[in-house]
């Protein structure tokens, strides 16, 4: 059976307790081709449910919550599947099972939390802000997992004096800091006037980029396997 | 409303030149060091703060990561090194930034998020009092009038005064003197103006300083931070004639008495024309096989004396722990599920987080060689010296061994030096050192991984 839900926390929590006893079942919170004699569901989210689901979880692993959390975020295919058959385990096993790496569920769920995580690592070094003329930061990026919001902690830390904005243009979303608070907000476009010396900036990064690499060692591939083609789009130093 | 007065301070008004930038960063560049790792600097109201993993920010097409803007305060050179491109005798242009350009710079690009950091380094202008100075100037400026708490290595200046490098070490993360070869002959014949001792007394002192400090500071007498991520060196190999069990024995002493982070090797391009440097360049792969037995040395519980005789090279046919699993077959198989850390981590194809991941999934069940598959273990070469509750599937013989092991290490020569995990921060040594240097006559004059 396909259960189709929300794609929130609770949503996943209220599938979770429904198909639970289904051994064929299938979780989804995007609209995508059927398999084959399969009836859809669709999930009202149950809001108490969900948290004596969670409850639940948490009482077996007290890391479920964040892990959960981390999971619905993934941009893979299948993490919802995942995410279903890791929490499935963990309620069969009545303990933590994040550590059985022989286990299928785990592995995978393990994987998936991995991307996630690599990616902000790798966020927190692509980044690439640019200065408006009001002093304010704006860095664009597309990453592959719903993860701007996470990468406020690193940049508020690091810039308490400049109010910044991280803008997700693909899930259309911008993670903000106005200089006190962090908050997340639907952003469609942005705006930008940049300062005046923002274009010579740009121009010296790139100079810095062309002279420090040593041409006679090119490495192309080491160099995307690094650094993904696709996350080049914003950087000035690949444009 | 913000505070944006400090923005006034440095906001376009001394703006490095393009050419300017180009020849000091093309004089810094093989430098071997990139890494941000090891401080946790705390940011105070101001701009930046430390990373402990470290973090890249960009990849250059050879390969390399761009972590810490690489920059020459100056590569106008009093020495003359018989290595280096920058040295006083050759015809290259020259260039010196001021303090405040430097600071700049950093301050620009940091807050764009290009860097995580500066590394900051200089010719021998003048004298080494002068250049450690002005090198003392620029950091100084840069952490109290600029406000930065970013991540800083410098480079330490051979034969200069000593307050100046203790001044030095209260500002930047992390210092290093590079060793440049392992003995001191070679140091003498290759770079007659530097001696051993110029180079081991200021890394003994800043270590034992550091020592004590921290020492101080966990008793709450003081107050800061002194080389929070410690000191590294470098040495060249290849352009002199010690074997690798030479060169590690140093490493290994520099590990233990000095208390060094890293050791970095690069091998030799003779691009400087001389009748003392050998007219060959070194291949990678010597180079390759110093960082293996390096991280034997600091990861894996190894000392030299298993890797390597001290008069010898290391193999090129197999990487340190396959040749040393090879010498010492008496100790395997050892049993997946029974055999403790330190055995787990002496199997070849077995590193750290897989041996770790060993130990979790054997508490919970009996690991078979179908669950090291599913954990994705590769058994290319460990299936030749475990057991999985009992079973065994490796080949016959210790002969028959040996030639998977060397075939194995052939098939995959190319691929696996780029199997370095891209995330282990970036404390792996810098991608480009480990690949075969072809040097072009465009890049004569620079191509040297030596020492400025």
């Amino acid at each position: 059976m396909m259960y189709f839900f929300d794609g929130t926390v609770n949503g996943f929590l209220t599938a979770f307790v429904q198909a639970f006893l289904d051994t064929n079942a299938l979780l989804s919170s995007r609209v995508s081709q059927l398999p084959l004699g399969q009836e859809p569901i669709t999930v009202t989210t149950d809001e108490k449910l969900a948290a004596r689901a969670e409850q639940r979880l948490c009482a077996f692993d007290r890391n479920a919550k964040k892990d959960l959390s981390a999971l619905l975020r993934s941009g893979e295919e299948d993490a919802e599947q995942a995410a279903f058959a890791y929490f499935k385990l963990l309620a069969t096993k009545k303990r933590p099972v994040s550590r059985m790496f022989s286990e299928e569920a785990v592995f995978r769920a393990t994987e998936i939390l991995k991307r996630i995580g690599l990616e902000i690592h790798r966020f927190h070094g692509f980044i690439r802000f640019t200065e408006c003329a009001s002093g304010a930061l704006y860095a664009p990026f597309s990453p592959d997992n719903d993860i701007c919001d996470l990468l406020l902690p690193h940049f508020k830390a690091r810039f308490p004096n400049y109010p910044f904005v991280l803008h997700d243009v693909k899930r259309k979303k911008a993670a903000v800091y106005d200089g006190q608070n962090v908050f997340v907000a639907p952003l469609d476009k942005a705006d930008i006037l940049l300062s005046a010396d923002e274009e010579n900036w740009q121009t010296l990064w790139k100079q810095y980029y062309t002279s420090v690499n040593i041409p006679s060692r090119e490495r192309l591939k080491q160099m995307r396997g690094y650094m993904p083609a696709r996350y080049w789009q914003f950087m000035p130093e690949k444009n | 409303m913000f505070d944006f007065s400090f923005l006034r301070v440095y906001n376009g008004t001394t703006m490095i030149s393009q050419e300017k930038l180009r020849i000091l960063t093309e004089s810094a560049k093989y430098d071997v060091s990139c890494s941000s790792s090891g401080s946790e600097r705390k940011n105070k109201a101001g701009l930046g703060n430390g990373y402990v993993a470290g973090c890249c920010h960009s990849f250059t097409p050879d390969g390399r990561c761009i972590s810490l803007l690489k920059i020459l305060l100056s590569n106008d050179c009093i020495y003359d090194c018989r290595y280096c491109p920058n040295r006083a005798s050759t015809d290259v242009e020259r260039a010196t930034a001021t303090p405040d350009e430097i600071c700049e710079l950093t301050i620009d690009f940091y807050k764009r998020n290009y860097i995580e950091g500066l590394f900051l380094s200089s010719a021998v202008t003048k004298n080494p009092d002068y250049t450690m100075e002005q090198l003392l100037l620029t950091v100084k400026k840069l952490r109290t009038e600029y406000n930065f708490h970013g991540y800083i290595h410098l480079k330490g200046i051979p034969k200069a005064d000593e307050a100046l490098n203790k001044e030095a070490a209260l500002y930047a993360d992390r210092m290093s003197y590079n060793v440049e070869f392992p003995s001191e002959k070679s140091l003498k014949l290759l770079a007659p103006q530097k001696n051993k001792q110029s180079l081991l007394l200021p890394m003994k002192t800043l270590t034992a300083e550091r020592a004590q400090f921290r020492e101080e500071k966990k008793k709450g007498f003081i107050k800061g931070h002194f080389l929070p991520a410690g000191q590294t060196t470098q040495m060249i190999i290849g352009a002199s004639p010690e074997p690798d069990g030479q060169v590690l024995k140093l490493s290994q002493a520099l590990y233990r008495k000095m208390d060094l982070k890293r050791v970095y090797y690069s091998s030799y391009v003779p691009v400087v024309q001389d009748s003392l440097l050998p007219q060959k360049e070194v291949g990678q792969l010597r180079e390759h096989r110093l960082y293996q037995a390096d991280w034997l040395l600091r990861f894996y519980g190894f000392s030299v004396d298993e890797i390597v005789e001290e008069n010898e090279n290391l193999s090129l046919e197999f990487d340190p722990k396959c040749a040393w699993a090879l010498r010492n077959m008496h100790l395997f198989p050892v049993e997946i599920n029974r055999a403790p850390l330190e055995m787990l981590l002496r199997v070849p194809g077995i590193g750290g987080k897989n041996a770790h991941k060993i130990l979790e999934a054997r508490r919970y069940t009996t690991l078979t060689f179908e669950d090291l598959i599913k954990m994705k273990i590769a058994l290319k070469r460990a299936k030749h010296f475990i057991t999985c509750n009992g079973k065994y599937a490796g080949a016959k013989n210790e002969f028959a061994v040996r030639g998977l092991l060397a075939a194995a290490e052939q098939s995959d020569s190319a691929e696996q030096l780029s199997l370095f995990p891209a995330f282990f921060g970036d404390t792996f040594p810098p991608v480009s050192e480990r690949f075969l240097l072809r040097s072009s006559k465009a890049n004569a004059l620079t191509a040297l991984t030596g020492q400025f």
